[in-house]
């Protein structure tokens, strides 16, 4: 990841900056300041913002290859998410809690479960309510 | 003396092992948070129904860890999306995890062409939205945070007589879970939950920056024409608020629809004249449209403003 950041940076630098370019040039033709922009602060930490973005999302776009997702599915999954979600699963996916439900694994500490059940604490084992 | 030295301690283990027990039922019952029922403040007391129930929100059972795509669909297709269990599977669920995590719970909910809010409030907010009608995607932790087991359910309506809430889950529609173990699984995701609406529709409790953030959330996937009532609805709703008639002016410009763009930057201006943002736009659609002492004038405003637009409206100035 990180070698590939040192290759990718300079490259997507280089096209942000040149993407920037013609919009300056031709500013009269109502180029609005968009919304989001906005709502994001500053300008020179938006490139910079937009960089580690780009990144954060190929790097999702990796780690839900690994965990099984279909290849051609990858890519819209990962359009959906706002910068802040694709920034937060870049950290942390391995951690994050995925809604599943597998009562199973869990007859190891059946009793005490069974207890903190009765105790209106937990809701594991349905015939407890 | 020896006899009574091996005697002791077989006196003593039962009551070790008693105590033992003892011990760790007191350090569940403090780290996992007592079960005490969550209370209402007097106002919200006073106005929520007494019950409430959300009778047009299919069931979808659960196959095997797939309750994150099942309560997608349920929540959906009560907002007047019909979409099959089996076509959300791939789009949100993670086999290497076996489930489905929130931010991609959100994702999904956008590539349906519904906006995704996160629950405001806690469990009166919960309450809130069940009785304005919206059933809510809640994300349960049913057993201790050691041993946790994650779950999506629809909240569907609740009971304040019977201190109950009713949810689909699992393989049971209309379950109803007592308040308070309800909210000891629901804390433990520090009360997450989503409403998903169609453009134009509204929580019953949202503020201003957490509805612009879901709402421009939505519009970089589906698009400004696709988010123009969302737009229209948040602005409507806070009135008194600048950024949600900005963000309605984009959405208009993009559509092609310039008379409403420039009413809507006005309306922004009227409201914050310090939102530089607004009076560039303002200014740089008058002078598209030839209207040049009226487009200076905004213009001139925004390079009177310290701020990320100072400098591009002076370049415009001269």
């Amino acid at each position: 990841m990180k070698r590939l950041s040192r290759l990718l940076s300079p490259l997507l630098i280089a096209a942000l900056v040149l993407g920037s370019l013609p919009a300056v040039a031709a500013s009269p033709q109502t180029d609005l300041v968009g919304t989001a922009e906005v709502l994001e602060a500053s300008t020179i930490q938006q490139d910079r913002e937009r960089i580690r973005e780009v990144l954060a999302r190929e790097d999702v776009q990796r780690q839900l290859k690994l965990q099984g997702v279909d290849a051609d599915e990858v890519k819209s999954r990962v359009a959906a998410l706002s910068d802040a979600e694709v920034s937060e699963m870049a950290d942390r996916l391995d951690q994050m809690p995925a809604g599943a439900s597998v009562v199973g694994a869990l007859f190891a500490v059946f009793v005490i479960l069974l207890v903190t059940d009765i105790l209106g604490l937990t809701d594991v084992y349905p015939f407890t309510r | 003396m020896a006899i009574s030295l091996m005697q002791q301690p077989s006196r003593k283990i039962p009551d070790a092992r008693l105590a033992g027990v003892f011990a760790l039922m007191l350090l569940i019952i403090s780290l996992s948070g007592c079960a005490t029922t969550p209370s209402l403040s007097a106002e919200a007391s006073r106005t929520l129904a007494r019950d409430t129930l959300i009778e047009d929100v299919p069931f979808h059972g659960q196959r095997e860890y797939q309750c994150g795509p099942a309560s997608l669909a349920m929540a959906l297709a009560a907002s007047g999306v019909d979409v099959e269990v089996d076509t959300l599977i791939p789009q949100v669920f993670l086999p290497g995890k076996r489930g489905s995590v929130q931010p991609e719970m959100l994702a999904t909910v956008r590539r349906q062409g519904r906006i995704p809010f996160l629950l405001e409030g806690g469990f009166e907010g919960l309450l809130g939205e069940l009785a304005a009608g919206h059933p809510v995607i809640v994300m349960q932790n049913l057993s201790l945070p050691w041993w946790p087991v994650w779950h999506y359910a629809v909240a569907i309506g609740y009971d304040r007589r019977a201190q109950q809430m009713i949810l689909h889950s699992g393989m049971t529609p209309r379950q109803r879970t007592d308040f308070d173990r309800f909210d000891a699984t629901w804390s433990r995701s520090q009360r997450w939950g989503l409403v998903a609406l169609a453009p134009g529709e509204l929580p019953a409790r949202i503020d201003v920056s957490s509805g612009m953030q879901a709402i421009s959330n939505f519009e970089d996937v589906q698009g400004p024409e696709a988010a123009l009532p969302a737009w229209q609805a948040l602005a409507e709703r806070h009135d008194d608020a600048a950024m949600p008639y900005f963000a309605l002016g984009n959405a208009w410009h993009a559509t092609g629809a310039v008379d409403g763009a420039i009413d809507a930057f006005r309306a922004a201006t009227d409201r914050d004249p310090t939102l530089g943002a607004a009076w560039l736009n303002l200014g740089l659609l008058l002078q598209a449209q030839g209207r040049e002492s009226a487009a200076r004038q905004a213009i001139a405003r925004v390079a009177r403003l310290p701020g990320p637009w100072q400098e591009r409206a002076r370049r415009q100035l001269d």
